[in-house]
């Protein structure tokens, strides 16, 4: 069996990167004594999947991983323990239990909701987000394996809206097309006619289905 | 700090490189309220976070001194120069990991000295800390600045800047100071008087309290206390049962990767073997050594505690620790089916057990390391290294058939007496260790061989046999290593590295440097130098400036040999090793002549003089 985690990542341990949390989700779970399971050969590690890697300097907020077990826990015992084995600011708030077979998350994710806020230049900013919208395409340049790629981000942000002096974007995260949240917040400033784009603070605040459903649901 | 410090903090960690540097909150570590009459130390360590957290003797002080209800510690360390740069620009202090309190705003500063490079960053940290770079200049509030580690051995180069240095074991010292000065600025005793009461203090120097004069001719003429009462000899402090010591049974998890990510069990204190050209085996005399049972328990809590995969046992000489297998089987034992496995750095060539070597494959497979330092027994002999080529035949032999294929192999050049046929012999060596590999049948040994020979420029040390001893020259340097290029070329599958040798001159002139030095560290790091351990930032042109602006010559520190009767910076303090048997030790190493391992039988060192330590 496995388990679906759903965990809070906040404060100062957003400038931690990608395989800092998966160590240290490691250790914890080294510490609950929790009945995980390792990989093979000489150097054997903890089996953990993140959903999708969270980028340096974003909080989380209902962030996805998934726990194989070689025995059964019941998910509030799950839950708990690793409560107890977890740095303060990283919070596990739910598990579910799902067979083996079950659908890897990271193969069900299909976008991910952001809370952006502007540190400089807000008011330009989000003034400027109806014409953005509006724009029939937003050329953008994408690093990728072969270099530079041109994209189009207008259609993968799926929603864009100013709420309470904050930015809440609904962006594609998928095989088939990704709107990372810098691109959108470059595109932006620069329509917004800013020389440079304006720094923010970023919480990335759910990951979603391809049906816009909770991934720690699917 | 006030919000609005705190918040420009927050926007420069996502400017800098490798922000969780600078983050704290990491599992086990310490934040404690801090009332009026709380004794707050800031543990300070002169390098980067990666290489601070790795380094053991920092856990056991956080540790004892968060452990004391009345005191608190939170670490400090060098921010990188970007970090560094920022800080400077924004007027934003230098701060503690844990509660980004500044640095001024401690009661105590506490630099550890590892390693004579690191200390440009020492004024750095200070600078950037809002204090006063010198003691003399310090206000009555500022903190007390105070130091301690292996490099406090010679302290005279750090002297301007260090309130009081701790020599020796600071495990209850640390305690007894901070508590002292606490004490006293309570009562606002004046700054004067707290530094008369810390040189009260077994193990304390305090610098300002004693006067350097010199000869014509640049040496030291005499060095004594200014005032009654203030002790000529500084004897260092030993905590003679390690048992009894207080040792971390929780360390802090780093988030980031470190230089050293696991937990370190120190099982021994000390060495006996006597080698001439180390300065640990004459310093941490006598030979302490944890049980097997207290470490076993320490361990169980430790894994427990931190989650870590992996326990290195560290000393200076885990192979002669005297219950070595036992301890090992009792690691293996318990922790194998939590998957945790078992190093053993710093081994020496001649304890290599081939049955601990196949416990420690059991879990976990990583290099052999072995330190020959010199390739012909002749040297071997004079630095009294006491290992045969057969020793090191064994060793390698051995590991080869118990499937491991990586080796490396520490040397030193420059050695006293060295000739251009010890440095010939490398490829011999070379040979031999390659010879070892291939004698292995094909179908038994792991593929693809992997033999690495460092060679390091010999630094002669304060409190060794070749403490009076000159390094060779930068252009005899450069000679050797071209020469050892040359003679490792032909043999196949071997790497060599070596040291850059001006960083190794450079260490040479601080390392037995005297108070003068002291201005010579200052004028080079207002010119610019700091993280001077690293290479991208090392500015040998800017020492040298710096030398020649204070009117000190480089050679004179480095490169020229003392006479026997000379006074010698370091002579005032007491390390239990006496000048005498140095001095027996230094006619014996240019005769050749070894001297054993003193578990066998005393040789005399001086360390008898202190009661109660060195039980044959």
């Amino acid at each position: 069996m496995k388990m679906i985690v759903m965990f809070s990542l906040k404060d100062r341990l957003k400038h931690i990167g990608h395989l800092d949390l998966m160590r240290a989700m490691q250790r914890a779970l080294r510490r609950s004594g929790l009945p995980v399971c390792y990989s093979q050969g000489f150097n054997p590690h903890i089996l953990l999947s993140f959903a999708a890697p969270l980028s340096v300097g974003m909080e989380g907020e209902r962030e996805v991983m998934e726990v194989p077990l070689s025995e059964d826990v019941a998910p509030d015992t799950f839950t708990a323990r690793l409560n107890d084995a977890l740095p303060p600011l990283v919070r596990c708030l739910s598990a579910r239990q799902v067979a083996d077979d079950h659908p890897a998350a990271m193969a069900q994710l299909g976008a991910a909701q952001f809370e952006i806020t502007p540190l400089e230049s807000a008011d330009m900013l989000l003034a400027a987000v109806p014409g953005f919208l509006a724009q029939e395409s937003i050329p953008a340049m994408r690093k990728s394996k072969k270099g530079m790629v041109p994209v189009d981000l207008r259609p993968l942000i799926y929603n864009l809206r100013v709420k309470d002096g904050h930015l809440e974007a609904l962006l594609a995260l998928h095989p088939s097309g990704t709107c990372k949240p810098d691109l959108m917040m470059q595109a932006l400033s620069s329509f917004a006619g800013l020389p440079t784009p304006a720094p923010y603070d970023i919480r990335r605040t759910a990951l979603l289905t391809e049906r816009f459903s909770p991934l720690e649901e699917a | 700090m006030d919000t609005q410090k705190l918040a420009a903090i927050e926007r420069l960690l996502s400017r800098v490189e490798k922000p969780a540097r600078y983050i704290g909150g990491e599992m086990n570590t310490q934040v404690k309220p801090r009332q009026s009459d709380t004794a707050a130390f800031a543990f300070c360590f002169p390098d980067t976070y990666e290489v601070a957290m790795s380094h053991l003797g920092m856990k056991i002080l956080y540790d004892i001194l968060n452990r004391q209800p009345d005191m608190l510690c939170e670490r400090v360390m060098m921010p990188w120069h970007d970090m560094a740069d920022h800080l400077r620009r924004e007027d934003i202090p230098l701060f503690s990991l844990e509660t980004r309190t500044a640095l001024y705003d401690f009661d105590l500063v506490g630099f550890t000295l590892q390693y004579e490079m690191s200390f440009t960053n020492i004024l750095e940290m200070l600078s950037l800390g809002g204090i006063s770079l010198r003691g003399s200049e310090r206000g009555q509030n500022e903190p007390i600045v105070i130091a301690g580690g292996p490099c406090a051995f010679n302290p005279e180069p750090l002297s301007p800047f260090i309130d009081c240095f701790v020599i020796g074991d600071a495990e209850t010292a640390i305690v007894e100071v901070t508590g002292l000065v606490k004490q006293m600025r309570l009562a606002a005793a004046p700054r004067a008087d707290i530094l008369f009461a810390l040189s009260q203090i077994e193990g304390c120097y305090v610098p300002s309290l004693y006067e350097a004069t010199y000869h014509e001719d640049g040496t030291l003429k005499a060095f004594t206390p200014i005032r009654e009462g203030v002790p000529a000899t500084v004897r260092k402090r030993i905590e003679m049962d390690l048992d009894a010591a207080s040792f971390p049974e929780s360390i802090a998890v780093p988030y980031t990767e470190i230089v050293h990510d696991r937990i370190a069990l120190e099982i021994m204190r000390g060495c006996t073997r006597g080698c001439r050209f180390c300065q640990a085996g004459m310093l941490y005399r006598p030979v302490r050594e944890r049980s097997p049972e207290k470490l076993l328990a320490l361990a169980e809590k430790l894994v427990a505690a931190t989650g870590y995969e992996e326990i290195s046992l560290s000393s200076l000489s885990s192979g002669d620790y005297g219950q070595l297998a036992e301890l090992v089987r009792g690691l293996m034992e318990r922790f194998a089916k939590d998957r945790v496995s078992v190093s053993l750095p710093s081994m020496r060539v001649d304890s290599l057990v081939k049955q601990t070597l196949e416990e420690t494959r059991a879990v976990k497979k990583s290099g052999l390391t072995l330190a020959p330092e010199a390739a012909t027994q002749r040297l071997r002999d004079v630095i009294n290294k006491g290992v045969t080529e057969a020793d090191i035949l064994r060793s390698v032999s051995d590991a080869f058939q118990s499937g491991w294929s990586n080796v490396k192999l520490y040397f030193m050049i420059g050695l006293p007496t060295e000739t251009d046929e010890d440095l010939e012999a490398f490829a011999d060596m070379a040979r031999l260790v390659t010879g070892a590999y291939f004698a292995v049948p094909k179908e038994q040994r792991a593929p693809g061989l992997r033999v690495t020979m460092s060679a390091a420029t010999f630094v002669p040390k304060p409190v060794t046999p070749f403490q009076w001893a000159a390094q060779d020259t930068l252009p005899e340097i450069r000679r050797k290593q071209a020469l050892l290029r040359t003679a490792l070329r032909s043999v196949k599958g071997v790497q060599f590295n070596w040291h850059e040798p001006e960083l190794s001159v450079l260490e040479a002139c601080v390392a037995r440097g005297d108070r003068r030095i002291g201005e010579v560290i200052y004028t080079a790091w207002q010119k610019g130098c700091r993280l001077d351990g690293w290479r991208e930032h090392f500015k040998f042109d800017t020492w040298l400036e710096a030398f020649s602006a204070c009117g000190l010559d480089p050679d004179f520190y480095a490169a020229r040999e003392r006479g026997r009767h000379e006074v010698l910076p370091w002579d005032f303090i007491d390390t239990g090793v006496t000048r005498q048997y140095l001095w027996l030790e230094r006619e014996r190493a240019m005769a050749g002549t070894v001297t054993p391992d003193c578990r066998d039988g005393c040789e005399g060192c001086g360390l008898r003089r202190f009661d109660g330590v060195c039980v044959p």
